[in-house]
């Protein structure tokens, strides 16, 4: 019995979330597609949307949304420039909303494999095996921690596979990264069949 | 014995007198009840803004010596403490306030808003800022806007709290207000008049006091404070603590000149006596008359009863061997019923002048005088001691009196002093008067300097222009500014003015709300359109019900009123701008950055005056220039009676020119030094001159006067110095004052003695007794 368990503790003790993070850094620019599926309690069904996410250095993102709307928001220097088809472009400074600059910054820093940055805002806790592991991030600040329970991360080795972010009031948005950005989403779209390929990394066929 | 009971009595009576005015007398600290009665319509809104404008009751605050985080934490636990103080009407720090509606006044957003005005809400543009929400609902703002989405799918609370932020936004850090230089800002208004120094001093407490509990102990932050309203605080309390410092000093000088001169501590105490019934006097007497003055007034009128202090000192040293001080005092009293009665008569022509605050000045300073001077004449002598030492024989006297007596007294002296004092005069380049108001309390430069750092920092309105939008009613106004709003945009576009705010910007006029009304779609259209526009968006059946019902409301209700409006925040704000007179309302619309004043000539010409632009600088200068004309006036008369009275008194016409000749040239000295020296004269500067030539009256009236004998002349020396280095000590101390105002008293009336006192023995007559010894 003791031999089939001592292999997953000694597994379960090299998950730091640390190293976790430290891995997940990657050469600049580093693009990933990306499929986000959101679910909200003002959404009759979930909203797809499928785009390319870029991490071009410490707080400077971009996401590009291709469908079902073209939309690009670039962040860099605490501005916000927002895109949105053939509108006139939008700023936002981020110093107007302190709480939403925590989180982006936390995105970077997550990114960016910077487990220092990462713990000013945010709480680390990890579970699961090198496989299949899962880092959970609690934001410190209380304002933000109102807005958003938190961002977890699903993955395996040195590679992410899903980032979902979890609103307080339980709305959750779920990005498939790397080679689960093009899998096929399951149908009925329901939160636990996402959830469930994020953890096993495998799209249902 | 009997002089013991005597003694007793007056101090008694004094006790009681001085009760009686403390308890009737209320003493003002508003400006307005030192002002003149306002002539124009501008001078009358003047009056009203001077301190309860919109700019004059905001206080601004900046917090430095922390990191940004910390600095932006305190900012808004600053201002949750500050918006629970019921000393404060607004408090804004930069936060997003969603709150900023009252719950109640919500609905009416779909009358406040102007985003419908162009294209009335409909399937398309509803369909449009849906698909922008699923948009929304996929950005990192997500979870700011999802509160808001059900009840207000377009966000319109957004816009309308966008559209009333300041229209110049200060610089944003960590969710609040921040200076260039790393302070976090708030911007504060209280209920107070600005100009209301103890109710500012209340309000401004709070605030520290609420800082330092936020703060904590050893909380490295620093909270530093701004505005109109603090200065006053500031001005109150140094004028005060530095003439008081100043006053103690010259008090202990002035006992020790007492104590030099005559030699006991009885007399000391005594001689006191004659000046405080004056000044009790005075002040029962306006207690009686008006019950209340402004404070500015009342030290006026202790400046000017300082002449009072003459009396006694004239009495004791010219006590002589062999004479009652009774029998002594009846040899001066001809001489000193002149001088008391020619200033009481020269002061009448301020009780005529009709100005309120003169008027005071007046009753004051005569009952004052009249009280010093009888009791100096009928009380003092009875209670003084019989032992003294005659001044006469104090040593060194007679050399100086000698001396005075051996100096040339040539006769071109005044003609070429004259001519100097005209060239003085007319080489001086400032301006003759200083008519700003804000030199009679004047804010250190560099507080000013940060005052106008912090203001532009974050974009505080002017305290100086104010935009008057003038109608028959609020209605009115608030159509009018709708009007002419176009056109100040078009302005800001010149350049003319960086920005303004118009009333309307915060309310509509109800004709604007009707026909927003009439546009709003009915529930079951409107409940289509929607239905409509979310075919293709995956919103919840449902979800926008609180829409519906928001805007049903808004179709049915009364339109809102700037009184309905003034319980919430941003009422509060129309309402400050909102001012009722007889018979027409009002709109004060505030400026910011004002570049060219003139631009705004044209609007004013084209709507007949009812836009205009009120300088509220120009104003209070007009003003101030109005009331120097009538102070001058009285001036004037009261010159007049004064020398009418010396005239008559002398019935000679050779012996009034000896004394009225060396105080009027020496005045004129004065006040060529002053000009030449490039002071601006003031208010205060024609107060001390006032004073000043009263003391001079008493040099020339008793070195004018034929002296029996030698002893009795180094006795009128004696007095003379004794009342000169008196006054002296007193006003050259406030000469060295830090506070401009003090200083002006005291330069000019230091001046004053200096100049009366040498002309009066230059310009004597020759040929008295010589000292033998």
């Amino acid at each position: 019995m003791l031999y089939l368990i001592l292999p997953c503790l000694a597994n379960a003790a090299e998950i730091d979330p640390l190293s976790l993070v430290g891995g997940l850094k990657r050469e600049l620019p580093a693009r990933t597609a990306f499929t986000e599926v959101r679910f909200s309690h003002m959404y009759e069904r979930a909203v797809v949307a499928r785009g390319e996410l870029e991490y071009l250095g410490p707080g400077r993102l971009g996401k590009r949304v291709d469908t079902p709307y073209t939309e690009t928001t670039t962040i860099a220097d605490g501005q916000v420039n927002v895109q949105r088809g053939s509108r006139k472009p939008r700023q936002i400074s981020l110093d107007r909303v302190p709480e939403l600059e925590g989180f982006l910054r936390g995105f970077s820093a997550l990114l960016g494999g910077d487990a220092t940055a990462l713990q000013r805002d945010f709480e680390l806790t990890s579970s699961g095996d090198t496989a299949h592991w899962q880092l959970r991030l609690a934001p410190k600040d209380k304002r933000l921690g109102k807005r958003i329970d938190a961002i977890e991360v699903d993955g395996g080795g040195d590679t992410a596979r899903c980032f979902r972010i979890i609103d307080a009031d339980d709305d959750v948005s779920i990005l498939l990264v790397e080679q689960l950005a093009a899998a096929g989403l399951p149908d009925p779209l329901i939160r636990k069949s996402v959830e469930r390929i994020c953890r096993d990394g495998v799209a249902t066929p | 014995m009997q002089r013991f009971a005597l003694l007793v009595g007056w101090v008694a009576v004094l006790v009681g007198v001085a009760a009686y005015a403390a308890h009737a007398l209320k003493l003002s600290t508003d400006l307005r009840s030192f002002m003149p009665p306002a002539q124009t319509a501008d001078q009358k809104l003047l009056m009203e803004q001077i301190g309860e404008g919109p700019g004059s009751r905001l206080l601004l605050l900046a917090i430095h010596g922390e990191a940004d985080e910390r600095l932006a934490e305190l900012s808004r636990a600053l201002s949750v403490a500050l918006r629970g103080d019921a000393h404060f009407s607004q408090v804004v720090n930069g936060e997003f306030d969603a709150g900023m509606l009252d719950e109640t006044l919500l609905p009416y957003r779909y009358l406040l808003t102007s985003s419908f005005d162009d294209e009335p809400l409909n399937e398309a543009l509803l369909a449009d800022e849906l698909g922008q929400r699923v948009e929304d609902l996929g950005s990192p703002a997500a979870t700011l806007l999802k509160p808001l989405l059900p009840r207000d799918p377009t966000l319109e609370i957004m816009k309308l709290a966008e559209r009333w932020s300041p229209p110049k936004q200060p610089l944003v850090r960590e969710g609040v207000w921040f200076s260039p230089a790393n302070e976090a800002l708030l911007l504060v208004q209280t209920h107070a008049a600005g100009f209301d120094p103890a109710a500012q001093g209340e309000a401004v407490a709070a605030i520290q006091s609420s800082f330092e509990s936020i703060n904590g102990v050893g909380g490295k932050a620093e909270l530093v404070i701004s505005g109109p309203g603090y200065f006053t605080v500031l001005v109150n309390a140094s004028t005060r603590g530095e003439s008081e410092w100043l006053g103690r000093i010259s008090t202990v000088g002035f006992i020790l000149l007492l104590l030099l001169a005559y030699r006991s501590i009885a007399v000391l105490g005594l001689a006191a006596l004659p000046i405080a019934s004056g000044a009790l006097a005075g002040v029962a007497a306006v207690a009686v008359v008006f019950t209340e003055m402004h404070g500015i007034t009342l030290a006026f009128g202790f400046t000017l009863l300082g002449v009072a202090q003459e009396y006694p000192i004239r009495l004791l040293s010219h006590r002589r061997a062999g004479e009652t001080a009774l029998e002594s005092v009846r040899g001066l009293w001809p001489l000193l019923l002149t001088a008391i009665a020619s200033a009481c008569i020269a002061y009448l022509a301020f009780f005529a002048s009709g100005v309120t605050g003169l008027m005071q000045l007046a009753v004051f300073t005569i009952s004052g005088l009249l009280v010093a001077g009888f009791s100096t004449r009928y009380l003092l002598p009875r209670v003084l001691p019989l032992k003294f030492r005659d001044a006469a024989d104090t040593p060194g006297l007679g050399t100086v009196w000698n001396w005075l007596e051996a100096l040339p007294r040539p006769r071109w002296l005044p003609p070429v002093l004259l001519l100097f004092a005209a060239l003085m005069l007319w080489s001086a380049s400032t301006p003759f008067w200083q008519n700003d108001l804000a030199a009679l309390t004047p804010v250190p430069q560099d507080l000013m300097q940060r005052e106008g750092r912090l203001r532009a920092a974050l974009g505080a309105p002017d305290v100086r222009y104010l935009l008057i939008v003038e109608a028959a009613d609020a209605e009115g106004v608030l159509e009018l500014s709708e009007k002419i709003a176009p056109r100040i945009d078009a302005l800001t576009g010149q350049g003319a003015v960086a920005a303004a705010e118009l009333p309307s910007r915060y309310l509509p006029s109800i004709a604007t709300q009707r026909l927003r009304q009439a546009r709003l779609p009915d529930r079951s259209a409107l409940a289509a359109m929607l239905g409509a526009a979310e075919t293709d968006l995956p919103f919840r059946a449902g979800l926008f019900e609180p829409f519906l019902d928001d805007v049903e409301k808004a179709r049915t209700l009364e339109p809102l009123t700037p009184a309905v409006f003034a319980s919430s925040p941003i009422g509060a704000r129309i309402d400050a701008m909102l001012v009722k007179r007889e018979g027409h309302w009002l709109g004060l619309g505030t400026i910011i950055g004002m570049q060219d004043p003139a631009a705004f000539d044209a609007l004013s010409h084209e709507t007949g005056g009812a836009v205009r632009l009120l300088d509220l600088k120009g104003a209070s200068e007009s003003l101030v220039a109005a009331y120097r004309e009538r102070i001058l006036r009285a001036f004037g008369i009261a010159i007049v009676l004064l020398v009418a009275t010396v005239f008559v008194a002398f019935r000679d016409l050779r012996r009034a020119w000896h004394v009225l000749a060396p105080m009027t040239l020496a005045t004129i000295l004065v006040l060529a030094v002053l000009r030449f020296g490039g002071t601006s004269l003031s208010l205060f500067h024609l107060v001390a001159l006032t004073l000043a030539a009263g003391l001079g009256l008493h040099y020339a009236l008793f070195f004018e006067r034929p002296t029996p004998d030698a002893a009795e002349a180094r006795r009128t020396l004696h007095a003379t110095l004794v009342c000169v280095i008196s006054a002296l000590l007193v006003f050259a101390l406030l000469a060295a004052s830090s506070l401009p105002v003090l200083r002006a008293i005291g330069l000019t009336v230091s001046l004053g003695v200096g100049f009366h006192f040498c002309l009066s023995i230059l310009m004597a007559r020759k040929g008295r007794t010589r000292d033998a010894r």
